[in-house]
């Protein structure tokens, strides 16, 4: 579609404070400009290696501290063909165990992703063995028909486990390197944001037929906006862009609330910005200026008005009032950033199917004066398959689309992804997926 | 047929773009003497510009807002007065459609309905001076059939049919016509349906289908309408409300 106007984003130049997300533009890197082999989405081989040399090597984000806020509460996750149990322990810290029992092998327990509370021990359904919220056993029935004695590991294998920005991470990797080293960047970002103010409105898990990095490179760049995506042109400027990479992780800053150069304004305010002049408690209705003000408007309109409406954005910069900053963590994180509300998708392999894969969406809000705690219902977490739910058009749109490029890279006619600038981030997520697949 | 608007004295509000735009450079280019306005000096000026390339007469033009009374009494004298006299009025300016608050309804009501009932009260002693003239409002297709939501601009845009056809009684015998164009989806860079079609396909596919004449309209053939309804052209017509929709409305006009 062709570009119809110029427009330039004005960015703020300085961080909020001290301690504000960092706002300066990253020198671009030099990716080179090869083709990325079509292989990396489709062969077993290549998911084997994956999971050998990155998914068991690296940090994975595990849940939010609030699914198991008191001793003994739990609950479970997978990646790839592993089953990772959550525990609050009673001097708060999470551990993370293989949920599994060292008997039989079979799963110790059995619900998935659903936080369970007030366990005071995890009890085998297949023989009673018994293990206390610190995996180690407590129980094991018949103890002395065992001449062996009991298995010398002395209960649940451990793995690091560790938290930050309201979520809890593990890594199945024993020699990997502290948490916060992983992160790099990341909480210093992204603190400022303080996600444990956030509550989460909508949980769901949703198996899509492509590979998990098909989902990871589709929030990863904006030049498909103006093909799946056309209705955010009168959203958001989807050329004028801040890519950002950094040693793993990356991000770019999409300014919201403004027009795309490849549409003029009409007359009206188009019908998404007046959402987010709502948002900020703006009546659409009322406002005289330019259509090609209102980001700006709606910035100052919520740093006049977020403390009375019960918002602290004390630590975040003008644009981060109105924009979308976008960051992806290695491997599999993608966070859609905004002052008052978060969209996280997680994204994870199928254990033995590249074609396939587990789409997490997490959605949280920032409450305000009305919010009630008392009223407010922690959603359940819910698990479908593709298309049987709804994600909200501009996910829906991305989720139908994507089986089709997974068809495609497994045809003869297609040989691997020709990127562009636009898709730089793309780029240096493969080169960071390499360098692992390279140790 | 001859139009006869060669000299003839026009005044259109919200003239910069859009249908309105398109009035004023097909009155232009028919030889008349035009005055447009939007709020924008910047917009004016640029219009004038690219107006008068089109044009024989004289084009001129100044920044307005329509809600300031004042300001529009000033606006309309101070362009009669360069043109000298004024024989046609296009109140086109609206505060266009949207359902976001109370305000809503104000802003349709001062800006489409006192936008036009004040331009109209200050023009006609000034066509009466010249022994007749012509007024064309502007309304819309939403104001005679049910169109998306109850809204505003639907229900002061049908305020502005009746107040047209009461007009034609009052001031007939003193050789004004006044009468209404009311067009249907019309398409152009920039407008409504233009975001529609970018951002709703199907929608926008559907509505074409809606349509007798298969398409929606353009600006320019609304404006062949308004044109020809103001110009001597229509010397017998008064009153009416002539619905430009290519066949999207379906009711029958008795």
């Amino acid at each position: 579609m062709k570009v119809r106007r110029e427009q330039k984003i004005v960015r703020t130049k300085r961080q909020q404070g001290r301690t504000g997300t960092p706002v300066r533009a990253m020198p671009k890197p030099d990716l080179g400009h090869s083709l990325i082999p079509k292989e990396r989405y489709t062969c077993r081989d290549y998911a084997a290696r994956e999971w050998e040399k990155m998914w068991t090597k690296v940090w994975l984000l595990g849940c939010r501290e609030d699914d198991i806020p008191n001793p003994g509460d739990h609950i479970v996750t997978e990646i790839g063909p592993e089953s990772i149990l959550l525990v609050r322990q009673t001097d708060t810290s999470v551990k993370a165990f293989h949920n599994v029992c060292v008997h039989r092998g079979n799963r110790l327990v059995h619900s998935l992703h659903r936080p369970q509370e007030d366990a005071k021990s995890f009890r085998c359904r297949y023989h009673s063995w018994t293990y206390g919220l610190d995996g180690r056993f407590a129980d094991i029935p018949d103890l002395d028909t065992f001449p062996q004695g009991a298995p010398h590991c002395g209960g649940l294998k451990s793995m690091p486990c560790d938290s930050w920005g309201s979520f809890v991470w593990f890594s199945l990797n024993h020699d990997v390197e502290p948490l916060r080293d992983y992160l790099d960047i990341i909480p210093r970002h992204l603190d400022p944001y303080h996600f444990e103010r956030m509550v989460p409105t909508r949980q769901v898990t949703v198996e899509w037929d492509c590979n998990w990095k098909a989902s990871v490179d589709a929030f990863n760049e904006s030049y498909h906006v103006q093909g799946i995506h056309p209705q955010l042109l009168y959203y958001l400027d989807d050329l004028d862009i801040q890519i950002d990479c950094y040693e793993k992780h990356n991000r770019y800053l999409i300014a919201f609330g403004v027009l795309s150069p490849r549409v003029i304004s009409p007359s009206e305010i188009p019908p998404p910005i007046k959402h987010v002049m709502r948002g900020a408690g703006m009546d659409p209705a009322s406002y005289e200026g330019s259509v090609y003000d209102i980001r700006s408007e709606v910035q100052k309109h919520k740093r006049a008005h977020g403390a009375e409406q019960g918002k602290d954005y004390s630590g975040l910069n003008n644009d981060q009032l109105t924009d979308d900053y976008h960051y992806m963590i290695f491997p599999n994180v993608t966070l859609n950033i905004h002052a008052d509300d978060m969209m996280l998708f997680r994204q994870r392999p199928h254990p033995d199917d590249p074609n396939k894969m587990f789409f997490d969406y997490y959605m949280f809000e920032l409450p305000d004066n009305e919010f009630d705690r008392g009223e407010y219902e922690r959603p359940q977490h819910r698990q479908y398959r593709h298309g049987e739910t709804s994600l909200g058009l501009v996910i829906n749109q991305d989720a139908y689309n994507l089986p089709f490029v997974q068809k495609g890279m497994n045809s003869a006619g297609y040989d691997g992804l020709w990127l562009g600038d636009q898709e730089l981030r793309i780029r240096h997520f493969h080169k960071t997926l390499e360098i692992y697949l390279e140790q | 047929m001859d139009l006869n608007l060669r000299g003839k004295n026009v005044l259109i509000t919200g003239s910069t773009q859009g249908i309105g735009r398109r009035v004023a450079n097909l009155f232009a280019e028919e030889g008349a003497n035009v005055a447009i306005c939007s709020r924008s000096p910047e917009s004016v000026r640029k219009a004038v510009k690219e107006i008068a390339l089109l044009a024989d007469g004289h084009v001129t033009g100044a920044p307005c807002n329509i809600k300031n009374k004042e300001d529009y009494e000033a606006w309309i004298d101070d362009m009669s007065e360069e043109l000298g006299g004024v024989d046609i009025f296009v109140p086109n300016v609206s505060a266009g459609a949207g359902m976001d608050s109370e305000k809503n309804w104000w802003k349709n009501f001062e800006i489409d309905v006192l936008g036009t009932v004040r331009g109209v009260e200050a023009v006609i002693p000034l066509m009466e001076q010249r022994g007749g003239g012509s007024i064309v409002m502007i309304s819309t297709t939403a104001a005679i059939e049910t169109f998306m939501v109850p809204q505003a601009y639907n229900a002061m845009k049908a305020a502005l049919i009746t107040y047209a056809k009461q007009l034609s009684q009052a001031h007939g015998d003193r050789g004004i016509r006044v009468n209404s164009v009311s067009p249907g989806p019309i398409h152009f860079d920039g407008g409504a349906w233009d975001m529609i079609r970018i951002s709703n396909e199907r929608f926008y596919q559907k509505t074409e289908k809606t349509h007798a004449l298969g398409r929606l309209g353009t600006p320019e053939e609304v404006a062949r309408a308004v044109v020809f309804l103001a110009s001597e052209g229509a010397s017998w017509i008064t009153g009416v409300n002539l619905v430009v929709d290519g066949g999207y409305t379906k009711r029958v006009q008795f």
